[in-house]
């Protein structure tokens, strides 16, 4: 998800994960993508704008703005969660096999389209901060602490008698 | 709509209402109940007016009556539409809400509104829906100031019931006729006939409104049994609150969970009872709390002076 356009290949097949995109050729799809609170047991295109309607339901909890919205006979309510600084979400389709140069299976992945924000529903609770989805995001902050290079000033500035754990 | 200033002198007196249901059994539309009240002392007046009834009436004979109602000065009405959604997204909440109970907290929001409004309300019949006595029990420990007569077939047993009927079932039709879907697929259309499963022309409407992913517009009531038989040609769907089957087998239930886990989904625990009782948890997770508050946004009061 962020930034790099290294793909990383579970095994030594030629995978790659190209996220290069040219300009605006690429679809923005912010404000359209939903996490449902189920599992629909389809994967490929289907009518969404024309079935599924999303509208303020005029309520905020928590600091987040609700919508509201209809699958299946049941009542959703979700919010646009946006993805947090320096990170995008792409959809990504396998690459056209333009050129079959030998038998090898080349795993060649290309963004299709990006997003800035998730709408994640919920079925009978309203969204609130504590909910999984909006904490996985959390992981975020973690990780850069976790990855920063620690340098020696950040060392000596650390009082002798405090715990490093 | 209405208001409090058009009260009528004759609400001061003691009234009688009459509450009745439409649309109770179709597979499509709206739920609406509807209510008449007028005082006492017109109810003979009440019974020469051809009420009676009403359920046999042709649909232009209903609407003159109701339009006889309307302009009656002396007869006071309300109705409760509930939203075919409202209906679906109860009775398939994690904590299902069943039709009876809807029903009963629609008249009962009925009632709290005409009260509300200044009407003497001393005499309330009702339609039954479900066990007359513990229905009735239910409503007198609400009003207690009332007396309420619940019967089977109402309708036809007490004029004012006939003329709720009346206003219920012609509002029931009018919306179902000025339906506009939701839904902005190609080649939809409105010819739903009368909402009865049995009914060819709503056969034929749901079998030309399924859709594979979204089911059928928000119109159809997914909580009916009517739906499932065309669940064959639809895409499968698996909810993390899906049922434990209530005979204790929960084989089904079980493989379901598996299956959400199988494809990456955590069944989230729900902190219900811990929002509710911190008062943090919203309108939406008790019903019964919600329901008035709900049925005021409904509500339609019609001047009656």
């Amino acid at each position: 998800m962020d930034g790099g356009n290294e793909g990383s290949p579970l095994l030594r097949s030629e995978t790659t994960v190209n996220l290069s995109w040219k300009g605006e050729a690429v679809a923005d799809l912010t404000g359209k993508v939903h996490q449902l609170p189920c599992c629909i047991k389809y994967d490929g295109p289907t009518s969404v704008s024309d079935y599924f309607k999303p509208k303020s339901s005029g309520m905020e909890v928590d600091g987040l703005t609700l919508e509201e919205t209809y699958f299946r006979g049941r009542k959703l309510h979700g919010t646009a969660v946006p993805l947090p600084d320096g990170y995008s979400g792409f959809i990504l389709g396998k690459k056209s096999s333009e050129k079959k140069t030998n038998t090898e299976t080349s795993d060649c992945w290309e963004a299709n389209a990006k997003f800035q924000n998730v709408t994640v529903w919920n079925h009978d609770s309203l969204p609130s901060n504590d909910d999984a989805f909006l904490r996985t995001f959390h992981w975020f902050a973690v990780a850069k602490a976790l990855h920063q290079p620690v340098n020696v000033e950040d060392l000596e500035s650390v009082p002798a008698d405090e715990d490093l754990v | 709509m209405g208001s409090e200033a058009a009260l009528p002198k004759w609400a001061w007196k003691p009234c009688i209402m009459g509450i009745d249901e439409a649309g109770r059994g179709p597979v499509l539309g709206p739920m609406v109940y509807g209510c008449l009240y007028c005082a006492r002392s017109y109810q003979k007046t009440l019974s020469t007016l051809n009420f009676a009834d009403s359920k046999t009436l042709k649909e232009e004979k209903r609407e003159e009556l109701f339009q006889n109602l309307k302009a009656d000065e002396s007869i006071g009405w309300a109705v409760d539409v509930i939203d075919p959604r409202e209906l679906s997204s109860k009775m398939l909440k994690k904590n299902k809400i069943n039709l009876n109970e809807i029903s009963h907290d629609s008249a009962i929001g009925l009632i709290r509104k005409v009260l509300s409004i200044g009407v003497l309300l001393t005499e309330v019949y009702v339609d039954t829906v479900g066990d007359a006595e513990k229905y009735r029990v239910k409503l007198s420990e609400r009003f207690p100031n009332v007396k309420f007569v619940v019967a089977k077939k109402a309708d036809s047993l007490y004029p004012v019931v006939s003329g709720a009927s009346i206003v219920a079932k012609v509002t029931r039709d009018r919306a179902l006729r000025d339906w506009v879907l939701d839904e902005t697929a190609e080649n939809m259309h409105t010819s739903f006939g009368s909402g009865y499963p049995g009914d060819p022309h709503t056969k034929a409407w749901l079998e030309d409104h399924k859709h594979s992913i979204f089911g059928f517009p928000t119109l159809v009531r997914f909580s009916w049994g009517t739906c499932t038989s065309y669940s064959k040609d639809m895409v499968e769907v698996l909810w993390d609150t899906d049922d434990i089957d209530e005979d204790g087998s929960n084989g089904r239930a079980g493989k379901r969970q598996m299956k959400l886990t199988s494809v990456g989904f955590t069944p989230v625990k729900r902190k219900s009872e811990e929002t509710e009782s911190s008062g943090k948890g919203t309108h939406e997770q008790s019903g019964q709390l919600a329901m008035p508050m709900d049925i005021g946004d409904r509500l339609q009061i019609p001047k009656t002076v």
